[in-house]
């Protein structure tokens, strides 16, 4: 419960660039600046998966970058969202269709918000990155159902099932 | 002799926005030896180029090749297109060509000495240099419309005049920008803190530079006066009062200071360019196809940037070829970091400034 109250205060970012021209990068750095001021919504630049709740990927998907970015997406700890930002990272942009890209990050890995623009505008990130602080909050309430004892029923019932079957081949039927 | 251990650094690491792959072999925290991987962010944009986009569109796609000197990159294609086909550009236009591209250069300095201030551990300094910074951005947000990949410079000119009231508001601004620049400057060449930190670090000899060829900031830093404003006139700035800045440290310091003081020069050239400002168009028609070959050197702000062009009389050119400043550079920096204590990477690293989309393409 406790975590859940401070993953609400604070979530961490995590910032990956999947072979983007700078432009978007360099807009989040504006954003994290002063006078955009990301942080206010307690929101902390971090370069590490395992403690991040937001992704934000910018760029086509490159082939090398691909591996690292499904690997990073794997790495993070559910409940995560990932924000896609600019054109390139929605669809392709200007590189769409080029050989060495996979246009958009949507065809590797789930996408919660996209960002329009090249480059996005601050003002657009910051809407796009409190969108998914409310997708998070939606993302975590879903956690709280209980998966596990579901499964866990099943899981069981599955094992008398088998004890079943066991004792019939025992008894040679 | 102590036991040697293998630290990779990136590809996604946090002092860097790009993705980019050293991988260090130390001993004893000294460096030993260096593997330089590059290739992350390459997209192909010169195939494109040559079989995807017109001639005329082109511009606008190789502007995405780097978000920070989009302009740079515009620029040389274009001048590269004009003297192919002998196009005559006017006068203002060449002014407002100036006029973005010192902005430009402006803005990617700041953020380089910001970002250089972040590795080394002074937040508040970095956060000092992005305010002033939004300036700057403002500034290419009135003239040009956006903030960053501005399609500004075009075939025969440029696509936007200057109104009376930007200029006006544009010289407010930049008296402002001056003071907080000279501000900054200041602080940086004379903290005492920082000076501890970075004189000394990663220095680059003349006779280094010179055999390996570095350009832009860190070879001005060693001593070695090259810049391609003064050497190839692509753009009038003899006219506009431009002066070269040389240092001889060749340190991390230095280099910080060869950019500060270029960001003071070009905005003492943007006055002159605000006051020199001539009437007239600020575009020609472009008629007929390439034919035949041009090369163009600029002087992006990270160093020259050479492009290549050769068309056959027809919409879709038969070579580009774009060779960019840190693809330059990366030989220094791995001479540089054999025999480097580990704890200097970072700080040198940024203090080249490099930018990998350009690179890779
Ligand atoms: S959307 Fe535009 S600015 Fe952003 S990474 Fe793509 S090309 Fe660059």
């Amino acid at each position: 419960m406790k975590l859940n109250g401070f993953r609400k205060k604070s979530p961490w970012i995590l910032h990956y660039n999947t072979g983007s021209c700078n432009g978007c990068d360099v807009e989040i750095l504006a954003c994290l600046g002063p006078k955009y001021d990301l942080e206010r919504f307690g929101i902390l630049n971090r370069g590490n998966p395992k403690q991040s709740d937001i992704l934000l990927v910018t760029g086509p998907v490159t082939k090398r970058t691909r591996d690292r970015l499904i690997r990073l997406y794997m790495e993070m700890p559910e409940p995560k969202v990932v924000v896609a930002i600019g054109a390139c990272a929605c669809s392709g942009g200007v590189f769409r269709g080029m050989y060495n890209v996979g246009n958009g990050v949507n065809n590797f890995i789930p996408v919660d918000v996209y960002v329009p623009g090249c480059a996005a505008r601050p003002e657009s990130i910051i809407d796009g990155v409190v969108k998914a602080l409310e997708i998070l909050e939606k993302k975590k309430k879903d956690m709280e159902l209980p998966h596990r004892c579901k499964e866990l029923k099943r899981e069981s019932s599955r094992r008398k099932l088998l004890a079943e079957c066991t004792r019939r081949y025992h008894e040679g039927r | 002799m102590g036991k040697k251990i293998t630290i990779p650094f990136g590809s996604q690491h946090v002092a860097l926005p790009e993705p980019i792959r050293f991988v260090f072999q130390t001993e004893n925290e000294k460096i030993v030896d260096v593997d330089v991987d590059v290739g992350y962010v390459h997209r192909g944009i010169e195939k494109a180029c040559m079989t995807k986009f017109k001639y005329m569109q082109v511009g606008y796609v190789v502007a995405r090749v780097c978000g920070l000197c989009a302009i740079s990159h515009t620029l040389a294609y274009v001048t590269a297109v004009e003297r192919l086909m002998g196009i005559e550009v006017p006068k203002r236009a060449l002014y407002l060509r100036i006029l973005v591209s010192e902005l430009d250069r402006i803005h990617s300095h700041l953020l380089a000495m910001g970002h250089l201030a972040e590795v080394a551990g002074y937040e508040n300094l970095f956060m000092h240099t992005f305010r002033d910074r939004e300036l700057v951005m403002e500034l290419q947000e009135l003239v040009t419309g956006n903030r960053i990949q501005f399609d500004y410079a075009c075939i025969g000119g440029v696509n936007r005049d200057l109104t009376p009231e930007v200029e006006k508001e544009l010289r407010e601004k930049l008296k402002t920008l001056k003071e907080k620049v000279l501000w900054l400057k200041d602080v940086y060449e004379n903290d005492y803190s920082i000076k501890y930190r970075w004189k000394g670090v990663g220095v680059i000899t003349k006779e280094m530079a010179k055999e390996l060829n570095v350009v832009g900031p860190p070879a001005r830093a060693s001593g070695l006066a090259t810049d391609v404003r003064n050497e190839f006139d692509y753009l009038p700035f003899k006219e506009v009062g431009y002066r070269m800045v040389v240092r001889d440290e060749g340190d991390v310091y230095a280099r910080n200071m060869v950019r500060a003081e270029e960001t003071v020069n070009s905005i003492e050239m943007l006055f002159n360019v605000l006051d020199g400002m001539p009437e007239g168009d600020i575009k020609v028609n472009v008629k007929g196809l390439p034919e035949g070959e041009s090369f163009v050197r600029i002087e992006a702000p990270r160093g020259e940037l050479f492009y290549y062009v050769r068309g056959n009389k027809k919409m879709v050119l038969e070579r580009l070829r774009i060779r960019v400043p840190t693809f330059a550079n990366i030989p220094v920096m791995r001479e540089l970091f054999v025999g480097m204590e580990y704890a200097d990477v970072p700080a040198v690293v940024i203090s080249f400034d490099p930018c990998l989309s350009c690179t890779a393409r």
